[in-house]
């Protein structure tokens, strides 16, 4: 017994020793204690911290399902790691950390993705006045995986919440179709590479299948999803593949044609959006060459948030296969262009042809006509 | 010039209707390569071409429906109406008569009155464009400008590439009727006679 206590002295000022060479380590703040208050949808504080700097009062509440889904939650990211400068929590008080707290400094951690915005628009608009913070576009506590977004995700979690797209752009033709299909990165920012993401979607109800509803439809695991779909093993879905899944799912009874969009590739770059520098250049896409459709792919979310990601030949965006989406000039359909090409030919060479046979008889009209007088 | 050889076969309202669609089409076929062929033409820039397009498009939509109402209100949309039992036998004398007896110096077997003013090959080939051709190319057309204001439409018609296709290959049929309809307009008792007529209303006989 004299020998457990010896032993536990001992580990105790071990413990101790540890905590004084490094505090946090006894100290360390919970998440579980922060949602002991934040759990509480009545919190609220009044503050300042808005990109007007007006007084409003804002919700301290945090819900926890969603936070635990939350990309930082999801890479180990607890409470005080943002609010670093709460070092303790004294609960004697009624509010056990100060009340007004340090605004969370993203760039720590995000630190390309600082240098980028600071030479970005949203930077420059300090010099009115207005300050904006990154979760005046991320939020707060529930930023999630965006990869597999759609181009009405990221716009209304981001752009949108203050730009409305129709006051400007007056120079654009087919308004939209262009918001609706391109994520506004893709022009703001155009120095970020491109993707095109090919999702399901049944036309009738509008709604987009997630890849658990295709993938339980074909009966294969994630795994099974690519060699399914892939019978030349090439490792790049070409279009009858893409036929063969549109097939597949057919006769699941799942109706789903693809929907497509032009976003762009999650980099710190594309937070420098500059004034004056989007593209304007309407040929840099709608080009048979463009490089906006070097990257197609389909996506696989799976259950634990990861991503797969499959790359599909670009020459579908050409195809019938794609029947529901055609960029103007960009993915026209070449078959097409030759029967043009072969419609006008005839019409030139028939009038042509027949004028020249039209000259070559002058000589018997003319004889026919002496003859008849 | 004796006035009794001449017949009155195109009125004012038709005569405007013409050349309001002949400019029409003229501008329309350029911007639409410029469209299609946007990293090959450069004409003008593609935002542009898609306005002036979209534009004269609209315009020729109201000037179908001019040309529309006046046939229909006049009565003389018949002359459109293929007589199934003339039809064939009138069509083979008049290929005939192209393909051989124009060469030859043979007279046209069709005699052009104001109620008759087609020749049964016209008269197929008009009936086409005017009822079928142009009221597709209308209607794809209208589909293509407001793509997601016309969604629903779209999909059920098979989807945008499906619609892009029925413009695109009426683009080119379009493009080779005008090439042949300019030729076939010099085929008159001489080169500009038709030409002419379009403009005065008269065609001499």
């Amino acid at each position: 017994m004299k020998k457990m206590t010896r032993l536990t002295k001992c580990y105790g000022l071990f413990f101790l020793f540890l905590c004084f060479l490094w505090p946090s380590a006894g100290l360390a703040i919970e998440n579980s204690e922060c949602m002991d208050c934040h759990s509480d949808e009545s919190l609220t504080k009044e503050c300042t911290d808005n990109i007007l700097q007006t007084s409003i009062t804002e919700s301290l509440y945090v819900d926890e399902d969603k936070f635990n889904h939350s990309v930082h939650n999801i890479n180990g990211i607890t409470c005080i790691d943002c609010h670093t400068d709460i070092e303790e929590l004294n609960w004697d008080e009624e509010l056990p950390h100060k009340m007004y707290l340090e605004p969370v400094v993203c760039t720590t951690c995000h630190e390309e993705e600082g240098e980028a915005y600071k030479k970005s628009v949203h930077m420059e608009i300090l010099k009115k006045g207005i300050t904006m913070r990154c979760y005046a576009c991320h939020g707060y506590h529930y930023v999630e995986y965006s990869e597999t977004a759609t181009v009405a995700e990221r716009g209304n979690n981001y752009c949108l919440k203050c730009h409305n797209p129709y006051q400007y752009h007056e120079w654009l033709p087919a308004k939209e179709a262009h918001f609706s299909m391109v994520e506004c990165v893709v022009c703001h920012s155009p120095e970020v590479p491109n993707k095109i993401h090919l999702n399901f979607i049944d036309l009738v109800s509008n709604k987009l299948y997630t890849s658990n509803e295709i993938l339980d439809a074909l009966g294969v695991d994630y795994d099974e999803f690519m060699p399914l779909l892939d019978t030349n093993k090439d490792g790049i879905i070409n279009s009858s593949e893409l036929e063969n899944l549109a097939l597949m799912l057919r006769l699941k009874n799942i109706h789903a044609v693809f929907h497509v969009e032009l976003l762009a590739e999650l980099l710190p770059i594309a937070h420098e959006v500059k004034r004056g520098t989007a593209e304007q250049d309407c040929v840099k896409c709608h080009s048979a060459n463009s490089t906006y459709f070097d990257s197609v792919s389909i996506l696989m979310t799976r259950d634990d948030g990861t991503i797969d990601r499959y790359e599909v030949d670009r020459a579908v965006l050409e195809s019938y296969n794609l029947s529901h989406f055609y960029l103007m000039s960009g993915t026209r359909v070449k078959l097409l262009d030759k029967i043009g090409f072969l419609l006008l030919a005839g019409g030139a060479c028939g009038a042509l042809g027949h004028l020249t046979i039209r000259i070559f008889t002058i000589p018997i009209r003319r004889k026919r006509k002496t003859d008849k007088k | 010039m004796n006035n009794e050889k001449r017949l009155y076969v195109h009125p004012g309202p038709v005569r405007v209707w013409h050349w309001v669609n002949a400019l029409g089409f003229v501008i329309l076929i350029l911007t639409g390569f410029q469209i299609r062929f946007a990293d090959i033409l450069n004409i003008m820039p593609l935002q542009d071409a898609i306005t002036i397009h979209n534009y004269v498009g609209f315009t020729l939509i109201g000037n179908y429906f001019i040309w529309l109402i006046y046939y229909l209100s006049t009565g003389k949309i018949k002359i459109y109406i293929l007589d199934v039992r003339t039809l064939v036998p009138m069509a083979i004398k008049q290929m005939l008569y192209y393909g051989y007896g124009i060469f030859r110096g043979d007279e046209n077997p069709h005699h052009m009155t104001p109620d008759n003013k087609f020749n049964a090959l016209q008269q197929q080939a008009y009936a086409a464009i005017m009822l079928i051709f142009l009221p597709a190319q209308m209607l794809s057309g209208v589909f293509l400008w407001k793509v997601k204001g016309y969604s629903d439409y779209i999909h059920l018609l098979g989807g945008i590439k499906t619609i892009d296709t029925i413009h695109v290959i009426l683009f080119f049929f379009f493009g080779s009727f005008v090439m042949i309809h300019c030729y076939l307009a010099t085929l008159g008792h001489t080169p500009l006679a038709h030409f002419k007529a379009m403009f005065t209303g008269y065609e001499d006989h």
